[in-house]
């Protein structure tokens, strides 16, 4: 059953876009997480409705973000080209799985990777992987970008890339099944085994991501299970948040903030399994 | 190495023009449609701006890729040629997957 457009289910959708956009830039998270959660388990939408809201919010977030970002070569072009192979295949499949598959299989597996994305974020371990010698070859796919804090030259060189594709479709998987963006799944692999410094690893995933977003979203769109008008209000509050949250979110104690959505996030895992479960 | 510089920022500028373009004219749609149907109910004119918005932001990543396919093959880097196109023809096979759904379903 689709939802029926009114105009307070519009504005709380918008609010909700809103909170999930500001947390997510705040969180260094596409927000979907919290985004999907509402709509099935609060709002009681179905999960491929809410999931495909949701991919259309993933999308515009990734697109606005990257925008601002090209230019400063802190995006690996190359290495993210060469992994949306990967993503997008992983997301043309988790499309159409999402279709096949019961509502309550995907609450579980909702419920199993929320409860993974909050304990990455209470253990992430904030590794460098950094050669300092900026006449360094960074190799075909390695990267150099110049880092604004430390005022220097940061060249890496890309290790294990079968693990970062296994990673990428993996994350491109999920991303359409669940309606996330799947950089969570991603980033901390790229960063710990890959040898790609985080901020490069973010960028570049965040960069993919719209990608591997619209390989999922067009399939729930063609299976018309987006609704347009809940999808613009849902977009539009994510693009304010998140450029609320990028603005004046640089000094807000991050570490609280991901403290407390851990939580937040561990009680959605056990609410996905209790109501997939049944 | 430096000398495929300036050929990567130029990737990266066309991309960021392309984003920004996309995102802004489906932001545009999507407000516009959004407040439309608040003044005037469900008509028409609003629903169509809500699905060019959506349909708009579904292209901008794709039109992403062709933008990279196109400066791949102009710089004659035929391996990322290739890879993009391999990412097109999967985003081809979602839509072509949308439209086989919206037929039988």
């Amino acid at each position: 059953m689709m939802p029926v457009v009114t105009a307070s289910l519009a504005a709380i959708i918008f609010t909700a876009g809103v909170i999930s956009g500001s947390l997510g830039a705040l969180l260094g998270l596409g927000g979907g997480v919290f985004l999907v959660p509402f709509l099935n388990l609060v709002l009681g939408f179905p999960f491929t409705a809410a999931a495909a809201i949701s991919l259309t919010t993933v999308i515009a977030t990734s697109s606005s973000v990257s925008a601002g970002r090209a230019g400063k070569q802190l995006i690996n072009m190359k290495l993210g080209m060469l992994l949306e192979v990967a993503t997008a295949g992983g997301s043309f499949l988790g499309g159409i799985t999402a279709q096949f598959v019961a509502q309550s299989l995907l609450q579980r597996l909702f419920g199993l990777v929320a409860a993974i994305v909050a304990v990455i974020m209470l253990t992430r371990l904030r590794r460098r992987n950094v050669i300092l010698d900026p006449a360094a070859d960074p190799g075909v796919l390695g990267g150099r970008y110049y880092e604004d804090e430390s005022r220097t030259t940061v060249t890496y060189r890309v290790k294990r890339l079968p693990v970062a594709v296994g990673a990428s479709f993996i994350a491109g998987n999920v991303s359409s099944l669940l309606g996330i963006g799947g950089g969570i799944i991603k980033v901390p692999i790229l960063n710990a085994w890959c040898g790609i410094p985080l901020r490069a690893a973010a960028a570049t995933s965040a960069f993919m991501i719209g990608v591997t977003a619209t390989a999922g979203a067009v399939i729930y769109y063609g299976r018309g299970q987006l609704e347009p008008a809940l999808a613009a209000v849902a977009v539009l509050g994510v693009q304010l948040g998140s450029w609320g949250g990028m603005r004046f979110g640089a000094a807000a104690s991050v570490k609280w903030l991901k403290i407390m959505m851990a939580l937040v996030l561990f009680i959605v895992s056990v609410m996905m399994f209790a109501r997939g479960g049944r | 190495m430096s000398g495929d510089r300036p050929t990567s920022q130029r990737l990266e500028h066309a991309v960021g023009v392309v984003l920004r373009a996309g995102v802004t004219a489906s932001s545009v749609c999507l407000a516009v449609g959004v407040l439309w149907s608040l003044v005037t109910g469900e008509s028409g004119v609003a629903r169509i701006l809500l699905q060019a918005g959506i349909l708009v932001l579904l292209m901008t990543p794709v039109a992403r890729v062709v933008v990279s396919i196109a400066q791949y093959v102009s710089d004659r880097d035929w391996t990322f040629a290739t890879l993009t196109t391999i990412v097109f023809i999967e985003l081809l096979a979602s839509a072509v997957a949308a439209l086989l759904f919206n037929k039988k379903l």
